[in-house]
């Protein structure tokens, strides 16, 4: 583990077995986030975005199977692998909340609505802080007025439905904010808010990551968002990374067919007005019993036939800190990879069956 | 001061809604009456004829004049609707001056049941305080066994003691209670000896219960509690375990578990929190379901509460005091409802917030 | 091609042939139905396939336990055969015991001649399934009682089929009688609003918050004594109808507030079609499937009810039965322990709930679209 990181996420697979089959989300994800950082984490409905983040803090449903590697920096600058632990114990328990926290996409079903707001955010303080519980009452409060919730003595002992959409997002961060944490997980943080409102929030987290110096994932199907908040960008199209980088590198110059697509399909200011904007074809395929091929294959407009339906790009470094996993890229580093993997199937080919090439893939 | 105190407490949500939830009680009551006063109209021919009829069996003939004026003191010869404004007034206050007042000393009015040969309320009351006792007892049994299965269940859904308790909940449900009392007798006669029928024992009838003979009463509590507490604690088991897995499927045990909260406390603090309520709310429900369990049961049992005395006011058309056990029923089971109403509103803040408009 | 077209028709089937086809999953569902077919064609035909009509008695056969069926008769095989009883006394214990006279046999025969009867209350008739024949020395007087006798001599065996036509047809009777008032009352509860609502929704409150049996019980009492049984049966019903509407009126009324704002219930009364026509033409057969399962599991109810009342004696009564007036024999401990056959209604009782429950249960998850 690289010193500056504090996630590494390695070959990440997540198996859910289901009656039909087993799906297969997300199919070896690979990523890393520094401390301090935004990493933007982009993809479509479906692209298993939401579930690998689940599975940072373990808390993904029963039928989930995880495998791989998911390297967290601990309290005393040790490395655990957050996929060993057991999911119910106290040892990931101690980091959940304390030093990885999560805000959800939908802050009105986020609170039980049995409590009053304050009851719930100290329920955190008094679990990773203090137990006394004067001191955690304080704490928590002023977390509270930290993140903009206005008269904070009252709205201490509201309940969440007497709260607004807005102000339960700032809640949530605050429940989420309140242990200080290392890393901070934004699943889809303002897609059920209001746009002015959306604004407001996201300002409100970048002022709290400069204050508490923590790293952000970033999980969005918001290209503008992403723009504005990330330093870094994963995209991910049928459970796996194909493009990554700088924000500003991927935005000046996106190069997977993918990332090109989603920001054709951007609205842009100044843009023509006769300008149809671009949509992708088709849609996310289900990811069970996926054939041999690049999964973005059926949708791309720069597919290869007899190279892109036989085999899958893997990421490579295209330049410093930018990685692609294409074949019709043109670059270098692409087009390596590109004969790279056209030998070795020429080679197959020759020897026979197809089965040993599966079987080769497979040890990879 | 003080009187704006009062004024900010009158003000509050929850007690504006407990006030218009017990002045909701007010229609609820009268509707009871009308309902009963139609029961007690139903036979042919009026009480005083059965009255009559009644004590003619007995060899002991009545004149003429003795019916009219007891069809005048019951008001048998008004129409029916001032029938029922004399009935409502008389069970609501009897002055001091009448005859009524001056035989029992009693400013309620429930009439005279023949069957017993006594004031209707006395023979109500007999029973009254048993009746709520054993069927509190039953009520608390159900609670007790079945809210802990059903949380067992749900956390352990499709394991072998999810689907026991599912099989045995359907049995529980289906089997009518008095059938289920003849069946355990019988077993319970066939292994022991005994039918255990009866809540008491004549001796405890004569020395009341003691510490010593509370074993034997408890003995006989067993069957009561089966047969009249299966059904409703199979339901119980039914909703809790339903309502469970609702709860624990819903995003805020996503974001308890992601806060570090342990999981035995995501479901007892949180998922179990919110699926008591329907529980809660249903209270009136399993009240009305035990005291109609109870009635025939407690004929099949020889149990000393409320149904066999229907039963017998029924038989002779008794119809005031088979009226007044229907509404005092009733009356408990709507009191019920009012309690879980206004427990629930403790429960559960939404309610207390929109005034229970739901 | 062939798939394609199956997938049309999931689309364009209709909600009944959908739940069909969601109900021909559901085997526990599909297994109650059978015996609830059973049953009711039993019911329908008790006359023919019960030996003995309802005021047939043998005094000599008091309290007899099933009667053994033998097949051997002096090592020979005769086929189905039973043993007339004779009455023996114990010398020491004078005890009264029934043996049987192993002398003589009576085999026993299918469609043997009877009492009269009409076939569906129509043709005359004197046929029964089966029967015991003359016997092998011309003996007569031999009874076959497969689930023995009560404490007068009758078969339980034709009793429980001939009180099936009365326990299982009146929770059915006052069950659609309930449909139909529970529609039109609920329909406008939910149709009209306003005060009209108000008053049904309370009356519909107060009818649930008064315990079922007793306020069965009390209505009871209106049944005027030494009346037919047919005027009887009739009461019985109405008396069971009295309740049970108010879960179907529940139901009809939530739906129409749903309903009744929709667009095509707007477009009806805008182009002028009567009120009774919407509710009945529009608005009815949208929820069609509901009330049928709410019908369905109403039922259990209505024949927990009947047994109840007819076996305290305030229901159907002698000489008419029903498995509530059977189970009347089953009310004292020392005789049930003595006599166990006498509980055999119970298992009738039971599992007809039980199929019912399961049927409803089945229809319940089949009339639900998100399943």
């Amino acid at each position: 583990m690289e010193k500056d990181n504090i996630l590494e996420v390695k070959d990440l697979h997540i198996d859910i077995k289901m009656m039909e089959g087993t799906l297969t989300p997300v199919r070896g994800v690979n990523f890393e986030i520094k401390r301090g950082e935004t990493l933007g984490l982009v993809g479509e409905s479906g692209c298993g975005k939401s579930i690998t983040c689940k599975s940072i803090l373990a808390i993904n449903d029963k039928k989930c199977y995880p495998h791989g590697e998911i390297m967290f920096r601990n309290e005393d600058d040790s490395e655990v692998d957050i996929l060993k632990m057991d999911p119910k114990g106290k040892e990931i328990r101690n980091i959940r909340g304390k030093q990885i926290s999560m805000i959800f996409q939908e802050p009105m079903v986020a609170f039980s609505p049995m409590y009053t707001i304050g009851n719930q955010i100290n329920e955190c303080t008094l679990l990773h802080i203090t137990k006394d519980k004067k001191k955690a009452k304080e704490i928590s409060m002023e977390v509270m007025r930290k993140v903009g919730i206005a008269n904070v003595e009252k709205r201490y002992n509201q309940y969440p439905h007497e709260f607004s959409g807005g102000m339960l997002q700032r809640a949530l961060i605050a429940m989420a904010l309140v242990c200080n944490p290392k890393l901070l997980i934004a699943d889809e943080p303002t897609t059920a808010l209001d746009v002015t409102i959306q604004a407001q929030i996201l300002e409100l987290m970048k002022e709290l990551q400069k204050e508490f110096n923590m790293a952000i994932l970033f999980i969005t199907h918001d290209l503008g968002v992403v723009a504005r908040m990330c330093d870094r960008v994963a995209v991910m199209y049928l459970g796996k990374v194909v493009e990554t980088g700088d924000s500003k590198t991927i935005y000046a110059n996106p190069q997977h067919p993918y990332t090109r697509g989603l920001m054709g399909s951007v609205h842009k200011i100044g843009g023509r007005k006769d300008e149809r904007l671009f949509s992708i074809e088709g849609t996310v395929p289900l990811a069970m019993n996926l054939p041999k091929q690049c999964g973005f294959y059926d949708r791309c407009d720069a597919r290869i036939e007899g190279l892109c339906d036989k085999a899958e790009p893997e990421l490579v470094e295209t330049e410093p800190g930018h990685k692609i996993a294409c074949f019709a890229c043109n670059n270098p580093a692409c087009q390596k990879h590109r004969q790279e993997v056209e030998a070795r199937l020429k080679e197959e080919e020759a020897r026979g069956p197809v089965e040993e090439g599966g079987k080769k893939r497979g040890k990879r | 001061m003080e009187e704006n105190k009062l004024i900010a407490f009158f003000k509050r949500d929850l007690v504006q809604y407990i006030i218009r939830r017990v002045l909701m009680f007010i229609p609820t009551l009268l509707l009871i009456s009308i309902l009963v006063f139609f029961v007690i109209q139903l036979p042919p021919g009026d009480y005083v004829s059965a009255h009559i009829a009644a004590l003619a069996t007995e060899g002991e003939l009545v004149d003429a004049d003795y019916a009219a004026s007891m069809r005048a003191d019951y008001g048998l010869d008004l129409p029916v609707w001032q029938q029922y404004i004399k009935w409502v007034k008389d069970i609501i206050w009897t002055p001091t001056d009448s005859a009524y007042y001056r035989l029992y000393h009693s400013h309620h009015n429930w009439k005279y049941s023949f069957a017993y040969g006594r004031d209707v309320w006395s023979v109500v009351n007999d029973r009254l305080g048993l009746t709520i006792g054993v069927t509190a007892i039953i009520m608390l049994f159900q609670y007790l066994v079945s809210i802990p299965i059903a949380v067992y269940a749900s956390t352990h859904q499709y394991s072998a003691g999810d689907y026991i308790s599912a099989i045995i909940g359907f049995l529980g449900t289906a089997i009518p209670n008095f059938i289920l009392a003849i069946v355990l007798m019988y077993l319970s006669y066939k292994w022991t000896g005994n039918a255990n029928v009866g809540l008491f024992t004549q001796e405890m009838l004569q020395n009341g219960i003691h510490l010593y003979n509370f074993g034997d009463f408890l003995k006989r509590m067993i069957i009561p509690i089966v047969v009249i507490g299966t059904s409703g604690t199979c339901g119980i088991i039914r909703s809790v375990r339903a309502q469970m897995l609702d709860e624990v499927a819903k995003q805020y045990t996503l974001t308890a578990r992601a806060k570090g909260v342990s999981e035995g406390k995501i479901i007892m603090k949180y998922c179990f929190r919110a699926a008591i309520n329907p529980t809660v709310s249903g209270l009136g429900g399993v009240l009305s379901s035990l005291f109609s369990g109870s009635t025939v049961t407690a004929m099949v049992l020889n149990m000393q509460i409320q149904g066999p005395v229907l039963y017998k006011a029924l038989q002779s058309q008794d119809m005031y005091l088979a009226g007044a056990i229907v509404m005092i029923q009733a009356v408990l089971v709507v009191i019920g409802v009012l309690f879980s109403d206004i427990a629930l509103a403790f429960l559960d803040p939404r309610i207390r917030y929109s005034g229970g408009n739901r | 091609m062939a798939k394609k077209k199956s997938k049309e028709d999931y689309y364009l089937a209709s909600q009944w042939t959908l739940m069909a086809r969601k109900l021909k999953k559901h085997k526990l569902a599909q297994a109650s139905f059978i015996i609830l077919a059973f049953l009711y064609i039993s019911a329908l035909f008790a006359d023919f396939l019960a030996p003995y009509s309802l005021d047939e008695f043998d005094g000599l056969y008091r309290n007899s336990a099933p009667t053994k069926i033998y097949t051997i008769f002096e090592d020979e095989h005769v086929g189905p055969h039973v043993y007339k009883l004779t009455k023996t006394i114990d010398k020491k214990t004078f005890e009264v015991a029934l043996e049987p006279d192993l002398s003589e046999y009576y085999k026993i025969e299918w469609f043997v001649h009877g009492s009269k009867y009409k076939i569906l209350g129509l043709v005359p008739c004197d046929l029964h399934l089966f029967g015991v024949g003359e016997g092998s020395k011309g003996g007569t007087g031999a009874k076959v009682f497969l689930f023995g006798a009560d404490s007068l001599g009758r078969d339980i065996f034709s009793r429980v089929l001939l009180g099936a036509r009365i326990s299982l047809s009146i929770p059915f009777a006052s069950a659609i009688i309930s449909f139909f008032l529970g529609i039109a009352i609920g329909s406008v509860s939910g149709y009209f609003g306003g005060v009209l609502d108000m008053i049904i929704q309370r009356i519909i409150e107060v009818i649930g918050a008064v315990p079922q049996i007793p306020l069965w019980m009390a209505l009871s009492a209106a049944i005027p004594a030494g009346i037919s049984t047919v005027k009887m049966y009739f009461y019985m019903t109405i008396i069971l109808s009295f309740i049970n509407w108010t879960g179907m009126a529940r139901v009809v009324r939530g739906k129409f507030l749903s309903l009744k704002n929709e667009d095509y219930v707007m477009a009806a009364r805008i182009s002028g079609v009567s009120t009774w026509k919407i509710i009945w033409k529009h608005l009815v057969p949208g929820f069609m499937s509901y009330l049928i399962v709410s019908l369905t599991l109403g039922i259990p109810g209505s024949i927990v009810g009947e047994t109840s009342m007819s076996y305290l004696g305030l229901g159907i009564k002698s000489p008419a039965t029903s498995w509530g007036v059977l189970l009347q024999e089953a009310s004292s401990v020392t005789d049930v322990a003595a006599n166990p056959h006498k509980l055999i209604p119970i298992i009738f009782v039971t599992i007809t709930v039980l199929a019912f429950n399961f049927l409803g249960d089945g229809m319940r998850d089949a009339a639900d679209p998100y399943k």
